[in-house]
């Protein structure tokens, strides 16, 4: 597809510099929570946009089903390929093939950057989820790149 | 000839995001209306989950008849409120028409919602949606 | 249980607004980062840069593209290929010098500003700046120099978005490009 090159190229660019910004935080922290913050505030805009014509969601699950379909096809041209929950607040969502990591190469060595190529992404759905009533926190992991975890923590109000 | 009295624009928490009025007519006079049918907004929103499919849509009809206005109610997925009054003595409003306004304010406030440098939650200042809310109020029907 | 949704299935569509939202969240990142306007263009023209050193390799193998021989059909690849393949628009080529060394690209409309109001306190703000930067960073990977500004911006209120283009020099293959 044309813009998603662009859209990588971009993404890329924009964790090289919010990462050279943050130089001074060995961490990694400021400049994930930065990355954080700007994808928290792309979600709200684009679930703003994507649940125009749909009907008024049910519950909480109805809003995780919508995220793990509608959302993750309309940004990621896939859906997310398991949902779990323990029904106590946590879902866990599994992207057996996310794109934001394609590039990164699959060796063990690239898995310390893997944090930064999730953190836009994990603000994203946190986004999402806030601007739906779900106030939430959401981290990911990976183990076998290029699959990928998000853990939706639900705060309750 | 004014279509719309007054509009009104609520965050999720309930505080105004945009409030217009005709000129003529103090926002203050509307006041207590439209919070009365905010209540209603909150009951039929608090009662969704049991509600069928079509009683889910974001329209949400008419709160609030009182002996000179009509208040109409909308809400988006995200909780914001959008509430009309309307004058009682014009009939030839159809539902359809005010479902369409509203949907024409809903599609400005996506665009203000993916305005970079718009705060969720704050004032909505944007000249697009004034513009828009504008030429809505006085729209021949 | 499945949600009724009458959206429209084209993800390319939903691509750009994710797109056009994101660069919209790194403008006003760098807003927030920076002191004044005129320090956020560079940044945007440097980021462009970096961007556009690298898409050209990808321009290259997806469009099959050969050299150009000369200013004028660099111009019109630009325009018609490279900006339809990657921002789905067609800008318009026009206002060439006399010599030949400088022409205007006019676009109708522009994707990364979708959506943007620019507040007041923000008049000198370039914010398309990065798109001068990748039309850099990519041509100086195929050895040409080139300025590249906004000359009119709709965002400021001017009737069209206007980027100048102005050819430098032809750089010397055995050089290494400059690093920035």
């Amino acid at each position: 597809m044309a813009d998603e090159a662009l859209f990588q190229f971009l993404h890329n660019e924009v964790i090289q510099y919010v990462n050279s910004a943050e130089s001074g935080d060995t961490e990694n922290g400021r400049c994930v929570s930065k990355l954080e913050n700007m994808g928290f505030r792309v979600g709200q805009g684009l679930v703003e946009r994507f649940t125009k014509d749909t009907a008024r969601f049910k519950d909480e699950l109805d809003v995780m089903k919508f995220i793990c379909k509608d959302f993750w096809t309309c940004v990621f041209k896939k859906q997310i390929d398991n949902l779990r929950t323990n029904h106590q607040g946590i879902y866990v969502l599994q992207d057996n093939k996310f794109r934001l990591l394609n590039q990164l190469s699959a060796g063990k060595q690239y898995l310390d950057h893997a944090p930064k190529y999730l953190a836009f992404t994990c603000g994203l759905v946190r986004g999402g989820l806030s601007n739906l009533g779900v106030k939430s926190i959401v981290t990911a992991e990976v183990s076998v790149m290029p699959a990928c975890k998000f853990q939706v923590m639900i705060q309750k109000m | 000839m004014y279509v719309i009295i007054c509009m009104h624009c609520f965050c999720p928490q309930n505080y105004p995001l945009y409030i217009r009025s005709v000129p003529s007519q103090s926002e203050l006079k509307f006041h207590y209306t439209v919070h009365t049918s905010l209540d209603v907004v909150e009951e039929k929103i608090s009662t969704v989950g049991k509600a069928m499919a079509e009683q889910r849509e974001l329209y949400l009809g008419l709160l609030y008849p009182t002996e000179d206005y009509k208040v109409y109610g909308y809400v988006t997925n995200s909780k914001v409120k959008f509430v009309i009054v309307v004058d009682s003595s014009n009939t030839s409003l159809r539902d359809n028409e005010i479902r369409s306004m509203f949907r024409k304010l809903h599609n400005s406030f996506t665009d203000v919602m993916c305005n970079p440098f718009y705060n969720p939650g704050d004032p909505i200042q944007s000249k697009a949606f004034d513009s828009m809310v504008s030429a809505m109020m006085v729209q021949s029907s | 249980m499945s949600r009724q949704s009458n959206r429209s299935t084209d993800t390319k569509k939903m691509n750009s607004e994710l797109f056009t939202l994101t660069y919209g969240a790194l403008v006003t990142q760098l807003c927030k980062d920076y002191e004044n306007d005129e320090e956020v263009n560079k940044q945007l023209e440097k980021m462009g840069y970096n961007i556009g050193v690298r898409l050209i390799e990808d321009f290259l193998a997806r469009s099959s593209v050969g050299r150009c021989q000369d200013f004028r059909e660099t111009a019109d690849v630009i325009a018609k290929v490279a900006f339809k393949m990657y921002l789905g628009i067609t800008p318009s080529v026009t206002n060439w010098s006399p010599a030949g060394d400088e022409f205007s690209l006019i676009l109708e409309s522009n994707p990364l500003v979708d959506f943007v109001e620019l507040p007041d306190n923000h008049s000198t703000l370039i914010y398309s700046n990065l798109l001068c930067g990748v039309l850099r960073g990519a041509l100086e990977m195929v050895q040409m120099a080139v300025d590249v500004r906004f000359a009119q911006d709709t965002l400021r209120g001017d009737n069209v978005t206007e980027i100048r283009m102005k050819f430098i020099k032809r750089i010397e293959e055995n050089l290494p490009a400059g690093d920035e």
